[in-house]
């Protein structure tokens, strides 16, 4: 029996048309459409798509959580053994689509699926550590190259097979180091690198470095005595009880709390919830973290000019780098709405 | 200079009561050579075992695998300051017995590892599954130290394999290979528009186990020097590493260097090779940083476009070859490093102790803490109960039938940072 | 020269040579007490990854530092930090030196004690 195929694509290439057509909402078809066809060459008679699911990349932006539901009703009406997105090559709001899909896909179907991207498509960085995406090229052009090896891994993702490295799958690296053997020793691929890099000619590094995320420093504040500062730490402080229970590693949130009515952060009132380091002088003392007492004291004396009525906490412990960007984003969306020029950051 | 390396194509060893070479069969006078070895005061006992590839053996654990080869021809001889004098060799003509190795074993510390199996999937990753072996398992005298004993066993390896090399003097090689290389001046007059290119090797030199000798000198006591690329063939860098089997260089490694081969092999054509300069990797952070800057000095004396470094080890070593890149791109030379990587089981982990964002050309020679299944071998030669250390902890596991569950890094050679093998990863 | 070290072997050839500060502890400990050291202004002298032993083998470490403070070295601060997430990266084998079996305690105190002395020896002229 063959392998059953259910994929999904878009208005555009389902033939229905462009930008006008994108509110289309979702719909069911049997058999293969459009890109369906170069993908059931490459299966070989191996797989089969047995039905394609349609929807307009604006209805499903716009109505994310009912569209991905409807979605996912049909391709599970399907039975499918693997799914298949796209490609979406570089179409931005079709990429975020395909990898919504996916990863819905994998994760509440539980069911193999692959995708396919260009790699400066939004949807890329967002899902490429989540489900495998087949490099593609930056158009449509790029279908012929793009149809096997999309089809290639959803055949051994639907048969269990192990699945190799990015570099042989051609699937976007998502983070995880695979070995495999390459046509060539190393010292003969080290010295290919080395002349392309002296002819400046492209190169792929086999290892990235991992990225650095360096942020310049702000101007200084010149006119301390009429700014407003606000107090943020990843240093787990708390009003005492933890009300929003956020975790001691690995937080899932930050928190927001009012403090205009404190002079003194004292054990009375606050702890950390820190599982990080010994906690005994945070809780002693939770002005060791977060110092309020003495931007207290400087705002009395006319210093400062004022503390935002609000500080923000959460555990750096573990937490993820893409779950603190997320916090520093919301963050700091805050304090400029609100008009604040300074903040000071307390770690642990 | 001009080196000729003539070699002898050797298909199989033979234990028996007269040493030769002949109709490319190594003969082997074990007496002869045990007494030879046993001059060494060190050494209880000397006991020898020839495994070809596909057989089902395990030797663990390994110490040095060493190439034999002899001097026919120009000055010096092999493995200078340690068994010839210290003259600099490198020209001429040597003679290469290829196909077999010696292979060294002795259990210097504990927790030493270090496999190579002949057949199964752990032979895929090791390139000595596929020689002829001479395997030797030395017994040190009772109460001797570490040291002497990781000394003794050093020396049995390389009298061994010159003993051998010396028996394909007289023998008419089925292959020769001429390696030619240029002077800074003459080179630059010869390939005016060839990019100039320069070979930064690395070498492990942190203490016992951890050494690394280049004409008999103890490379942690030197600084960063240059070497004509052939004088590695006649045996000028020696291993004295037993430890991180996945990623120390061998004596075996260094006599083929790859990178040194495949750079000469490009020498003339695509790149001028001016040379080779050989570095330390130190324990003392001011000796890492003296190293580097002379590394990248010597290479900016060359005048070199670019450059080629290769690592040895895992950890410390890390911080010396990302000094190492960032200086030499800092000083305008475009450089390629080889590592290999420890990103976890699962293969998430951070690969490197150390970054840089100059380092944006790298070839890795796969993540050692990959797990690899290694089924049991009919025979085990030298310390099987290695085998319980090596799966006693965090790296593996010895299962009751005699396999091995453990990570690739207990594999002599399998992620070589020479760039010896074809293993990669992404 | 201040030498921290959690290796009996290391504190009695050093101890009357150097500041020794001795750890009771395992290899992790004695990293934590480094770092803790870098943040009062001590530098590294010697690099806190022990050779290629890995971190998750040997119980033992020993590391030399500055004996005089001076402004936080983000260096040193940089290197340790490192060590301390490799040693995260491979959790320990053998916690402290008394977990491992006898014979390779003794082994793991040697490679300990040889790799820092062949670093120091030289600048103490033993």
């Amino acid at each position: 029996m063959s392998i059953r195929v259910v994929h999904y694509i878009n208005q555009f290439f389902a033939q229905i048309g462009g930008e006008e057509k994108a509110d289309y909402a979702p719909e069911y078809r049997e058999g293969p459409v459009g890109p369906g066809l170069a993908l059931t060459a490459a299966f070989k008679g191996e797989a089969e798509i047995v039905g394609t699911v349609i929807c307009g990349d604006s209805y499903f932006n716009e109505n994310l959580e009912t569209a991905k539901k409807t979605v996912l009703d049909m391709i599970a009406a399907a039975k499918p053994d693997v799914v298949i997105c796209g490609p979406a090559f570089n179409a931005g709001r079709y990429g975020v689509a395909c990898g919504t899909v996916a990863a819905a896909v994998k994760d509440e179907l539980g069911l193999p699926v692959v995708t396919g991207m260009y790699e400066e498509n939004p949807g890329a960085d967002m899902f490429k550590n989540k489900v495998y995406i087949i490099a593609t090229k930056n158009s449509a052009a790029g279908m012929r190259q793009a149809a096997p090896k999309l089809a290639a891994l959803a055949l051994k993702l639907a048969k269990g097979e192990k699945i190799g490295a990015s570099a042989e799958e051609g699937y976007l690296p998502n983070g995880l180091r695979v070995n495999f053997f390459e046509a060539e020793r190393g010292s003969t691929r080290a010295v290919k690198m080395l002349l392309a890099k002296l002819a400046g000619k492209p190169y792929t590094t086999e290892f990235p470095m991992p990225s650095f995320d360096r942020v310049a420093p702000g101007p200084a504040i010149a006119d301390l005595a009429h700014t407003t500062i606000a107090l943020v730490t990843s240093g787990g402080i708390v009003p005492k009880g933890n009300p929003d229970h956020i975790e001691s590693s690995s937080a899932s949130k930050f928190g927001r709390y009012d403090i205009s009515s404190f002079e003194d952060l004292t054990s009375a009132d606050h702890e950390t919830a820190h599982g990080g380091y010994d906690p005994v002088y945070a809780n002693e003392d939770p002005d060791r973290v977060l110092p309020l007492d003495v931007l207290r004291k400087m705002e009395k004396e006319g210093k400062i000019g004022g503390i935002y009525p609000y500080f923000f906490t959460t555990v750096g412990n573990g937490t993820a780098v893409a779950s603190a960007k997320k916090y520093g984003a919301a963050i700091g969306k805050e304090l400029r709405d609100a008009g604040i020029k300074a903040a000071i950051l307390t770690s642990t | 200079m001009r080196l000729e390396l003539g070699e002898i194509h050797i298909s199989d060893i033979k234990l028996g009561d007269c040493s030769k070479v002949e109709n490319g069969v190594l003969y082997v006078n074990v007496e002869e050579l045990k007494a030879l070895l046993l001059e060494d005061e060190d050494l209880a006992s000397v006991e020898f075992e020839v495994v070809h590839p596909g057989e089902s053996v395990r030797i663990i654990p390994v110490k040095d695998v060493i190439e034999p080869r002899v001097k026919v021809e120009g000055p010096g001889g092999v493995f200078p300051g340690m068994i010839s004098k210290v003259t600099t060799v490198g020209s001429g003509k040597t003679h290469v017995l290829k196909g077999c190795a010696v292979v060294t074993t002795g259990k210097v510390v504990g927790f030493q590892e270090g496999i190579i199996d002949m057949s199964g999937p752990g032979a895929e990753y090791t390139p000595f599954s596929k020689l002829n072996n001479l395997v030797m398992t030395c017994e040190p005298k009772e109460g001797i130290k570490q040291h002497q004993h990781e000394h003794a066993i050093r020396m049995a390896g390389l009298k061994a394999a010159a003993y051998l090399g010396a028996l394909g003097k007289d023998v008419q090689p089925d292959e020769t290979k001429v390696y030619e290389t240029s002077g800074v001046m003459s080179g630059k007059e010869k390939y005016p528009d060839l990019p100039r290119v320069g070979y930064v090797l690395m070498l492990q030199s942190q203490g016992l186990l951890h050494d690394t000798y280049v004409y008999g000198v103890d490379m942690k006591k030197s600084m960063p020097t240059i070497l004509n690329p052939t004088e590695v063939m006649d045996g000028a860098i020696l291993s004295g590493n037993c430890v991180s089997a996945c990623d120390k260089n061998t004596t075996y490694h260094h006599l083929n260097n790859p990178v040194i081969h495949d750079l000469l092999e490009q020498h003339g054509k695509t790149l001028n090779f001016v040379g080779v300069i050989i570095t330390n990797e130190n324990v003392y952070l001011a000796d890492k940083e003296r190293s580097s800057d002379w590394s990248t000095k010597l290479a900016s004396f060359l005048e070199l476009d670019g450059a080629l470094v290769s690592q040895e080890g895992f950890g410390n070593p890390d911080t010396d070859l990302i000094m190492n890149c960032k200086k030499l791109e800092a000083a305008g030379i475009k450089t390629v490093i080889i590592t290999d990587e420890y990103a976890g089981r699962d293969g998430a982990s951070q690969s490197l102790a150390d970054a840089d964002p100059s380092a944006d050309a790298v070839v890795t020679g796969g993540n050692a803490n990959m797990v690899i299944h290694l089924p049991k071998m009919d025979k085990v030669i030298g310390h099987p109960e290695a085998a319980n250390i090596i799966a006693g902890g965090f790296d593996g596991a010895l299962e009751s039938d005699g396999s091995i569950t453990a990570e690739l890094q207990v594999i002599t050679g399998a992620t070589n940072e020479m760039g010896f093998n074809k293993l990669s990863a992404r | 020269m201040l030498l921290v070290t959690n290796n009996g072997k290391v504190r009695e050839k050093y101890g009357p040579l150097c500041t020794v500060q001795f750890v009771d502890g395992g290899h992790t400990d004695v990293l934590t007490q480094v770092r803790d050291l870098v943040h009062q202004g001590h530098k590294l002298l010697t690099h806190p990854l022990a050779g290629s032993v890995k971190p998750n083998e040997t119980p033992f470490r020993s590391v030399a530092m500055t004996e005089e403070t001076g402004p936080l070295d983000l260096e040193s601060l940089e290197l340790v930090e490192r060590a301390l997430d490799v040693c995260r990266q491979f959790p320990p084998r053998f916690h402290r030196g008394e977990d491992a079996p006898a014979e390779m305690r003794e082994d793991f105190a040697e490679i300990d004690f040889r790799l820092i002395d062949g670093a120091l020896a030289p600048r103490f002229g033993s």
